[in-house]
């Protein structure tokens, strides 16, 4: 006969699965804000966050900064090279609106990405490993990693404080208002140029707090990335493209199930599940989860 | 020569290899009320979007107080005071009627009178001090036409380009819409109309041009127009309420 699990099981599962899917869901929010301004699937997102994820390493072993307080100087270096990678890589294809040739240029930084790492850091995984990284918390009665749990609420104050930003900032809702009609946008004297470069901005930005909580919760290697974007891609498309708060809640619902498919129906299993998803959520809701159905203007 | 705000001298636009405009001059004295009326497919939408930097300038001058606006982007003829509602409307639907109003003053300039030219804006439109958090796509056709203007007017332009403003909307909310440009014309904001109510337009217009495929074929002041047999036989039997 089957035994059913006793209830603690799905706490933990729930558990578990949230705060792993919550940085499937920070790496959404950023390719949501690129996607929004420049309708490109930024592939390189995953790189960015393990270049990040390096970078936390390299400040910790090299300078011995705590990774979590490293967050003060990743965040605005994450900011600074966002808005460069923009200027430099991606503006001239935005002149031209070469879609293909803004993807292809992605696909190029992440593979550069990659390897640079490499060369850098050697192919091996790596990982932080801190004095607290083996301490536990409980919540509910069930245990949790306390590095976990700071990944989780780093994922959640950066969603929250790009929301802030683009519901209560002019600049902010700019940066709505191009995703939405970037020809009306530009009408208003909002360049696109402004606004790409700061949903570059803020989207590697993103990368760089998902780095902190990658680099001490998870042992990474240099192209575990480009798995990561994937992930991030499914995300948004549970969340509903365009959506900031969806695009985080996509990442915790991909978190879940692929939590309880790795524990019911086996660890093997995850990957096609989470990928079959994908393809079910874009054909038959694909404006995702939450969203309405899209209305033509 | 009076106070010429705007003018176009012998514009020529292309789509592709396909020629819209064929060496198009108008222009638009500070102050007063423009119309350019003609059939579909005339090249109005083109003449505009020429204007605002949304189409290049194949060969011709467009110039707005003497400062040229063949070459600067969209967003910088913006800047220079043109206020563009386009064909469409362009509101941003998923954003609030009071952030859409906002979006209006973007431009540093205006960005520091963002306040007065709410309150303005307000009581031109007290509909829409109303519906501020509204979602501007759950207005109604007429409230939405009235937001695309207003939010035009949040930069206070030099000159404002209304691309077919009275386009679906019910006859009523129509003549609103003709007093409203009347209002605006009235407090001194300069305004390049498109119509295809063709009466109506000629109407309120200080002056007029009339393009027929690609060309301007007449223009005169708004009354002569109205007067001219020709304008009444090809435009103005069927459009006439
Ligand atoms: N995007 C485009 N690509 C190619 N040709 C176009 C495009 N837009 C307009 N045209 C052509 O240019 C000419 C002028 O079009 P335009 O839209 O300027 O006319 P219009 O006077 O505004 O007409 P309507 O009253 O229908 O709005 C038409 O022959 C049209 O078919
Ligand atoms: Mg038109």
């Amino acid at each position: 006969m089957f035994d059913f699990p006793p209830p603690q099981i799905f706490l933990q599962l729930s558990l578990n699965g949230a705060l792993g899917g919550a940085m499937y869901g920070v790496a959404a929010v950023g390719l949501s804000l690129i996607f929004g301004t420049m309708r490109l699937i930024f592939l390189a997102q995953g790189a960015m966050i393990i270049l990040a994820a390096y970078f936390v390493r390299a400040l910790f072993q090299s300078f011995g900064i705590d990774p979590f307080l490293s967050l003060v100087i990743v965040v605005p270096v994450g900011l600074a090279a966002g808005w460069l990678i923009y200027q430099g890589l991606f503006r001239k294809a935005a002149v031209e609106e070469d879609r293909n040739i803004s993807l292809l240029i992605a696909v190029g930084l992440m593979f550069l990405a990659e390897n640079l790492m490499t060369v850098i850091w050697g192919g091996n995984t790596a990982g932080v490993v801190t004095s607290y990284t083996a301490s536990g918390i409980h919540i509910l009665g069930i245990r949790t990693s306390f590095t976990r749990t700071m990944g989780f609420l780093i994922a959640l104050a950066g969603t929250g404080l790009v929301m802030l930003f683009l519901r209560k900032t002019l600049v902010g809702k700019a940066v709505r208002a191009a995703s939405e009609d970037i020809t009306a946008a530009s009408l208003m004297g909002i360049s696109p140029h402004r606004v790409n470069a700061i949903a570059f901005a803020v989207g590697i930005a993103l990368a760089g707090a998902a780095g902190v909580a990658v680099a001490t919760t998870f042992p990474f290697n240099p192209f575990a990335g480009f798995i990561f974007s994937l992930k991030a891609l499914v995300a948004l498309a549970l969340g509903g493209i365009g959506s900031v708060a969806g695009a985080l809640a996509g990442g915790i619902i991909l978190g879940l199930i692929e939590a309880y498919v790795q524990f019911f129906v086996g660890g093997s299993w995850t990957n096609a599940v989470a990928y079959g998803v994908f393809l079910a959520v874009l054909m038959f809701k694909p404006e995702g989860l939450f969203g309405r159905p899209y209305k033509k203007a | 020569m009076a106070n010429r705000l705007l003018e176009v001298s012998d514009l020529e636009v292309a789509y592709g290899d396909v020629r819209a405009l064929w060496g198009v001059s108008i222009h638009v004295e500070a102050g007063s009320v423009v119309a350019i009326v003609g059939a579909n497919g005339a090249g109005k939408t083109t003449l505009l979007r020429a204007i605002s930097g949304l189409l290049p300038v194949r060969r011709g001058t467009i110039a707005l107080g003497g400062a040229s606006l063949a070459g600067p982007a969209p967003e910088a003829i913006a800047r220079m005071g043109i206020a563009h509602v386009p064909e469409g409307r362009g509101l941003f639907r998923q954003m609030t009627v009071l952030e859409n109003l906002e979006l209006g003053a973007f431009q540093p300039k205006a960005r520091a009178n963002m306040r007065q030219a709410l309150d303005k804006a307000y009581a031109l439109f007290p509909r829409l001090k109303e519906r501020a958090g509204q979602k501007a796509g759950s207005l109604s056709g007429g409230e939405q036409q009235m937001l695309a203007i207003a939010r035009a007017t949040m930069s206070d332009p030099k000159l404002l380009i209304l691309d077919e403003p009275s386009i679906g909307l019910s006859p009523l909310v129509v003549q609103q819409m003709f007093s409203l440009i009347e209002t605006l014309h009235r407090q001194g904001v300069t305004i390049l109309l498109v119509e295809q109510n063709i009466h109506q337009a000629l109407k309120i217009a200080d002056y007029a041009f009339v393009l027929k495929t690609g060309e301007i074929a007449m223009q005169g002041t708004g009354a002569e127009l109205i007067a001219d047999p020709e304008i009444q036989k090809a435009y103005m039997g069927v459009l006439e309420l």
